[in-house]
């Protein structure tokens, strides 16, 4: 039942109790939302679907009234109309309308009534009107504002926290890790609490834990989202935002280095970077998307995403109608788009036809080397003018072998052997065709054509000593297109996919190993080699040059060494289907031990020419080809090549970025928001509401608009959610909505106070955190009475300190701490850390691949791991972490048995227990103080008697089960998921205490920050 | 009282999220009730808007979507005039994913193999590819005019399946969880099963926006665990794990007395309930135990991922209480080779659909539980694939089609042997009828006992229901 009072009692919180009758009832805080709610969807600023030409949401409106008399008579509500319509028991009269589906409750409408009665004042919409500073007395402003509602309602604070849970507390605040050991201890001797406020505001991991906050609203993610959903490089940005935060750049520059970095005069590589905040948006490259389509979508994003951001606004709406409850129309809707509707396209119809994706085409910035990359870039240099400078040595110092060498082969050219011709003696062709053998000795196929096939041609030959084989494809006016193939007489091409030789021998048949294929001319990627690499796939085709006759040769690997005749047996197979067949063949062979008769016919027609004929290009082939037949140079060359493409695959790295054209493009209102249906031309502009700006005409003005000192919203939104990650709840509840239908701010002053605060500090980020950590209202304890839980159950007063499950990556980087693994390695590509198999292969295509990383990647902070929209990080999405496909303010805190499934038994977290035991046992030798020690790395305190008590039980159950089952410590040590490798040598104590680091990893106050 | 742990979220973030005063919050502003009667109950504890006809539904979308004009809409005017250029409008006026150029029509094939059957006392026709469904037409209800407003995968799933073609809505069965809550302590309340790829939509297609995660569909997957770390660590047995879950709860406990707040108590049952799934699952899971009777029916194999298992999984399911089982199959993107490929898949899902259907029916669970058989589009009656000469090459397919597709439903308070809806005579436009998505949400969610116009959720200072501001529950499939 306890639920149903909490809820019950939040109801009628004694604070939220109406004005005594008769008071005029506050317009915005009680009058607004009912208008809002019931009466603004025909009766507001949207023209269209206006009705009677009444409108409501102005005093004008309502007083003078379109087609109405009288709706509203202020200080008269029994003349009034409206009230008439309230109250009407007439369907046809009734407002709202019986089909509106709204219904005002009884207490609406009096106040409705009390309204009128009380003069019908209109009051602007606080968040419209630019923030004040209040006056305070003392310079604790905070805690005067909080402490002034509390005294109004009877409360008071809490007493302060301890100062372990304050030293926790703020740290994970600030840094998103617990404090160490040592903090600990520091802290609790009489640590100052100031300096450690300052020593994690200026910790570089203060960065890391406040952009996972702003990757959020960035929705930062490392791939294009939807069907392939591809990773692409945009983590640059990711560490421009954690450089940022960490150098506390002030929030005007951060806001305009990311808006309109580019636009900046001379701006710098960082800022261009900045501008990856707008280019997180998702990207469809399915095959068959409208390219224009894609783009306006982003286009929408962009601008709604910039005004949840900086506004605090829905402004989604007035994509397709003038908004319902906001005085936001259409033209300011597509005002602002107009800013944001000069860059370049970022898909196009795929360049190969095969690509089942468009292609991501989008503006990327080429980045410097990383010191990493520039180490092995100067490594690698070294290593290649080395190598070169030795190749030099060895082709000086081969001079006169090179002309030795030209000199014999000249001379065997001269008594260069023949290729003879062998005589068929048996054809076979597997496709069912005819053939005869010609005069020539070749093969005539003829008859039908055969889609595929293999032939088998035994052939003998008087010839001795034999080295080579050739192949020869002939052409012949018999065949379609003259052949050499017999398919079609367009193309007829040939697909030689395997060429086997084997010598028959006393009715046996030996296999010929063959080496060397050469051909006059191979169509590209179907070379010849591909003939005898025993690769069904691969093969030898000569398109497009038909009608001519082509060879092949082949070596033998070793010659055959006979007195007499030999028989050999070739097999000719040609798989590639549609009569990609050879329509005529001849096999010749050749005995040439001394190998001349094997130069390409390239270098014979050179070695033919006479010395000074030569050009200069011959010689070098001449020279190529000698050295290649020098296996200390081929060793050498091969080395080269291979440090030369590491050396040309160290790319620098990319990311993508906002890049305008040069001639802006012109932006119409979109027609129910469809861009094939545009309708009046706009300019660019910010919505008539808010202050006005003159001449504006790219991002750069909209950009500076936003954080100008006039401006209503910035601040306060900014603010507003970073109270809200320190505090649980924002002063103004809805941090994503500060329209009219927000929820009014609890503490409006504060909230004022502390926008000016940020404004007159210069957009000082660590200073206004540091105001609001440094008071006693964040300093409570958060221990629940059941006073407060039923005065006030959501803490919207603050007279406790909250207490919430940390977001997700807090809790992974607090047990990595914890546990001692975690690496503070910073920057760069995204990490691919334990996740189950295969939740990426079914997501969509081979690629991208996950990539378990084992070393200590897989142990840094939750921020760097890779965010794949369609399948991020499962333990992460188990603790509300959201897909980042959309601009996500405020994530959902939920408890489920999923969360709790997660960390027991994610492997990931498993690990992390290991380690953690194996923590506890090495540094800490007394086995009487490993509790307490084990509290103190956890949640920064020693144990209370009743938990002692539980635990010690916990080691004494498992250590006796351990050494009773001494078979059973294998397999839970030596899991192939581990990859931390335990120090502690006592296995019976490893795992029992693995058993109760789980537990401890479990812990509510562990997975909370309170 | 004992809410269902899976729908007591953090009170606080429920609180949060709900609103400042209740009248505006979901369950309230459902039920038009006075705000102190607010829980965070869900709408089927508290009374639906209207008698629900189905209490559960088994959601069955077909990714890729299948050539609905050889399936379910035979158009004999389309098969006369095959290898015809399509009249100029078709090409014009549409926005074609991938053919470029005015195609030809492209009608079923005059074979046996694809013919259509009048069936049952209906007399619905349905392809000969699925004689198993032919068997049981009398059960089904068609709509033949669906249309929607995406024409890529991915937009085209989001809007049929969040009402919405950008990411960041809540699923329909999202919306059916929030409203309706499970019916078993032990299992979530949305549950997916998938054959294939995920779709391109990703987890959106079953995700919950901005609706509170719980409501999220939860994967149960065939192949290593069924729910991801729901196995015990290596080499810790199920025995052991109590003693370790224990000590948990008993320092849990000790924390709850301390600091009092209520989040703890809800931690410990969610520990509990976690323990409880790691035998529930898996026993769900194992379909060993099903008689052979069954297997045969619907063609399973114990032990396989296939999507038979997915379609018995689903019957388990739901007979569990689970409120939303939704199966996705991959493959039926037939741009090319439509009548190679579309038999191939048309026999993967014919049997396990109609066997389902024949299941339900007998154990009497038919009656209140909806079988939707949807996709993101239909196909066109066009070509794609015409060669260089205008003649259509013999390895054509169909292109994505918006304009009309055939979707069916069965049980759950649907008109059995009925069909709604009529296609123009090429199967190309809507001839009478016609059925938009939102349409086809209403009517899924009305059956289901919620008004669509009433199940809201406040959000960026605006309530947001799966139809937007539009949908009207068909009247013409009501039972």
């Amino acid at each position: 039942m306890l639920i149903r009072r909490v809820i019950a009692s939040l109801l009628i919180l004694p604070w939220m109790a109406l004005q005594a009758e008769g008071d005029a009832p506050d317009f915005n805080r009680e009058i607004r939302p009912i208008l809002a709610e019931n009466c603004f969807h025909c009766h507001g600023p949207d023209e269209k679907s206006r009705e009677g030409g009444l409108r409501l949401d102005t005093f004008k409106g309502a007083t003078e009234g379109g087609e109405f008399a009288d709706p509203v008579v202020p200080g008269k509500p029994d003349e009034s109309e409206l009230i008439a319509r309230i109250y009407s028991k007439d369907p046809e009269e009734l407002m709202p309308p019986p089909d509106a589906k709204r219904t005002l409750t009884e207490k609406e409408k009096k106040l409705l009534e009390r309204w009128i009665a009380s003069g019908a004042k209109y009051e602007e919409h606080w968040a419209w009107v630019s923030p004040v500073r209040a006056s305070v007395p003392g310079n604790k402003p905070v805690d005067t504002f909080i402490l002034r509602r509390l005294e109004q309602e009877g409360l008071k604070f809490s007493k302060p926290a301890t100062s372990g849970n304050l030293l926790r507390r703020l740290s994970l605040d600030l840094i998103g890790l617990p404090p160490s050991p040592d903090d600990f201890e520091r802290f609790s001797n009489g640590g100052d609490y100031e300096a450690e406020v300052d020593r994690l505001l200026a910790s570089p991991r203060f960065g890391e834990r406040w952009a996972r906050h702003w990757l959020d609203l960035a929705r930062y993610a490392d791939s294009n989202g939807f069907q392939a959903d591809q990773l692409r490089p945009s983590w640059a940005y990711r560490d421009w935002v954690i450089d940022a935060l960490n150098s506390n750049m002030p929030y005007d520059q951060f806001t305009i280095e990311q808006l309109a970095g580019d636009l900046l005069p001379k701006s710098d590589l960082r800022q261009k970077i900045a501008t990856g905040f707008h280019r997180t948006v998702t990207c469809n490259v399915e095959a068959g998307v409208s390219p224009e389509g894609n783009r306006m979508n982003q286009v929408f994003d962009r601008v709604n995403t910039t005004a949840t951001v900086w506004l605090g606004v829905t402004l989604e709406c007035a994509q397709c109608h003038d908004h319902k409850f906001d005085p936001f129309t259409m033209k300011d809707y597509y005002s602002l788009f107009a800013y944001f509707n000069n860059t370049p396209i970022e898909v196009q119809p795929p360049s190969n036809k095969n690509d089942v994706s468009h292609d991501f085409v989008g503006p990327y910035l080429d980045l410097p080397l990383s010191p990493e990359q520039q180490r092995k870039a100067d490594q690698l240099d070294e290593m290649i003018a080395d190598l070169t400078r030795e190749r030099e040595k060895l082709n000086e110092g081969s001079e006169s072998e090179f002309v030795a060498w030209q000199e014999s082969a000249l001379a065997s050219l001269t008594s260069q052997p023949k290729w003879q011709a062998m005589k068929v003696t048996a054809f076979q062709s597997s496709g069912g065709d005819e053939h005869r053998v010609l005069k020539n000795g070749s093969v005539l196929l003829t008859g039908k054509v055969p889609d595929t096939a293999t032939y088998t041609v035994e052939v003998e030959t008087e010839l001795r000593d034999i080295t080579g084989f050739r192949l020869e494809t002939l052409p012949h006016p018999d065949l379609p297109g003259k052949g050499p193939g017999r398919g079609d007489a367009v193309r007829p091409n040939f697909v030689l996919h395997e060429f086997r030789a084997a010598l028959k021998e006393g009715g046996k048949e030996r296999p010929i190993a063959l080496q060397k294929a050469e051909a006059d001319f191979s169509q590209k990627n179907w070379g010849v080699a591909g003939a005898i690499d025993g690769k069904a796939k691969t093969g030898w085709a000569i398109s497009p040059q038909f009608g001519r006759p082509h060879q092949a040769t082949f070596e033998l690997v070793e010659p055959i060494l006979n007195a007499s005749g030999s028989k050999f047996v070739f097999q000719l197979l040609q798989n590639f289907g549609k009569g990609r067949v050879i329509g005529n063949v001849r096999i010749s062979a050749i005995s040439d031990p001394s190998g001349a008769g094997s130069l390409p016919p390239g270098i014979v027609a050179i070695l033919k020419k006479s010395e000074g004929k030569r050009n200069a290009k011959q010689v070098e082939n001449l020279r190529s080809h000698f050295l290649n037949s020098d296996p200390k140079l081929v060793r050498l060359e091969a080395q080269l090549a291979r440090l030369k493409k590491e050396r040309s695959d160290l790319k620098v790295d990319q990311t993508l970025v906002m890049v305008e054209l040069e001639k802006p493009r012109k932006t119409h209102i979109l027609k129910r928001g469809n861009f094939l249906a545009p309708d009046v031309e706009v300019t660019p502009g910010t919505p008539t509401r808010l202050p006005k700006l003159e001449n504006s005409s790219n991002r750069l003005d909209l950009a500076k608009w936003l954080v100008r000192r006039d401006n209503p919203l910035t601040a306060r939104v900014a603010v507003n959610r970073w109270w809200a990650e320190l505090f649980g709840n924002g002063i103004v509840a809805t941090l994503e909505d500060f329209g009219t239908q927000s929820e009014p701010p609890t503490h409006p002053e504060l909230l004022d106070w502390l926008a000016v605060e940020l404004m007159e500090s210069g957009w000082d980020m660590k200073h206004v955190l540091k105001t609001i950590v440094m008071s006693q209202t964040y300093g409570q304890s958060s221990r629940l009475t059941p006073e407060l839980l039923e005065k006030d159950p959501r803490n919207l007063l603050f007279a406790r300190a909250p207490r919430f499950r940390m977001d997700a990556e807090r809790l992974r980087d607090n047990a990595l701490t914890i546990s001692g693994l975690l690496s503070t390695k910073m920057h760069g590509k995204p990490i691919m850390p334990y996740q189950p198999n295969g939740l990426w292969r079914q997501t969509g295509r081979n690629e991208p691949k996950w990539v378990e990383q084992k070393d200590e990647n897989r142990w840094r902070r939750g921020i760097y791991i890779v965010y794949r929209r369609a399948a991020p990080y499962p333990s992460m999405v188990n603790f509300d972490a959201p897909d980042r496909s959309s601009c996500t303010v405020q994530r959902p805190r939920t408890n489920t048995p999923i969360q709790a499934l997660t960390m027991l038994n994610d492997p990931a977290y498993v690990e992390m227990a290991l380690a953690l035991a194996d923590r506890i046992l090495t540094e800490s030798k007394a086995p009487n103080e490993r509790v307490n020690y084990a509290f103190g790395l956890t949640l920064g305190r020693s144990a209370t008697p009743r938990e002692m008590k539980i635990i010690e039980e916990l080691v004494r159950s498992r250590g006796e089960y351990y050494r009773g089952n001494q078979n059973k410590l294998n397999a839970v040590l030596k899991s192939p998921k581990f990859f931390y490798n335990p120090k502690h040598e006592n296995k019976i104590e490893l795992a029992t205490w693995f058993q109760v680091a789980n537990a401890l990893l479990n812990l509510d106050e562990v997975m909370t920050r309170n | 009282m004992n809410p269902n742990p899976f729908l007591t979220q953090n009170r606080r973030a429920f609180l949060q999220k709900t609103g400042f005063g209740f009248g505006s919050a979901a369950f309230a502003s459902l039920m038009n009730q006075d705000a102190a009667a607010a829980t965070d109950q869900p709408l089927a504890k508290l009374g639906l808007h209207h008698a629900p006809k189905a209490k559960r539904v088994i959601y069955i979308h077909l990714v890729g979507a299948p050539s609905h004009l050889d399936l379910f809409d035979f158009k004999p005017e389309l098969q006369k005039r095959t290898g015809q250029l399509c009249p100029d409008e078709f090409f014009d006026l549409n926005q074609l994913a991938f053919i470029r150029k005015q195609p030809n029509l492209l009608g079923t094939p005059k074979d046996e193999r694809f013919a259509f059957k009048k069936c049952g006392k209906s007399g619905t026709e349905i392809s000969n590819l699925l004689p198993n469904l032919q068997g049981v037409a009398d059960e089904m209800c068609f709509i033949k005019t669906l249309h929607t407003e995406q024409f890529n995968h991915a937009p085209a799933q989001m809007f049929a399946l969040t009402g919405f073609e950008r990411f960041g809505r809540p699923s329909i069965g999202s919306w059916a969880s929030y409203g309706l809550g499970s019916e078993n302590q032990n299992l979530p309340g949305f549950v997916v099963l998938i054959t294939g790829q995920v779709l391109g939509a990703g987890n959106s297609a079953f995700g919950s926006g901005f609706l509170p995660t719980i409501h999220q569909g939860v994967e149960f997957r065939s192949k290593g665990d069924p729910v991801l770390y729901l196995s015990n660590p290596d080499g810790v047995s199920h025995g052991e794990r109590r003693v370790v879950v224990d000590a948990v709860k008993d320092l849990n406990q000790v924390a709850l007395d301390d600091v009092g707040d209520p989040e703890i108590a809800t931690r410990i049952n969610q520990y509990e309930m976690a323990y409880r799934m790691q035998t529930s699952v898996p026993e769900l899971m194992d379909i060993k135990s099903e008689p052979k009777r069954i297997h045969e029916m619907y063609g399973t194999k114990p032990g396989q991922s296939s999507f038979a298992n997915n379609c018995l999984l689903a019957r388990r399911l739901v007979e569990r209480g689970v409120r939303f089982v939704q199966l996705f199959d991959q493959g039926w993107d037939h741009h090319g080779g439509v009548f190679d490929n579309l038999p191939k898949k048309a026999r993967q899902v014919d049997q396990p659909i109609a066997a389902l259907i024949k299941d339900l029916r007998e154990r009497g669970l038919l009656e209140d539980t909806l079988i939707v058989w949807n996709a993101e589009f239909g196909r066109t009656p066009m070509a794609q694939g015409t060669s260089g000469d205008g003649s259509t090459q013999s390895k054509a397919g169909r292109d994505h089609h918006k304009e009309a597709y055939s979707v069916w439903m069965a049980g759950g308070g649907t008109k059995p042997g009925h069909v709604f809806g009529e296609t123009d005579e090429l199967g190309y436009g809507i001839a009478k009828d016609p059925v938009h998505v939102h349409d086809f949400n209403a009517t899924i969610l009305h059956l289901l006992g919620i008004d669509h116009e009433r199940l809201t959720f406040r959000y960026q200072g605006r309530q947001f229901r799966l139809t937007d501001v539009h949908g009207k529950v068909v009247k013409g499939v009501l039972a």
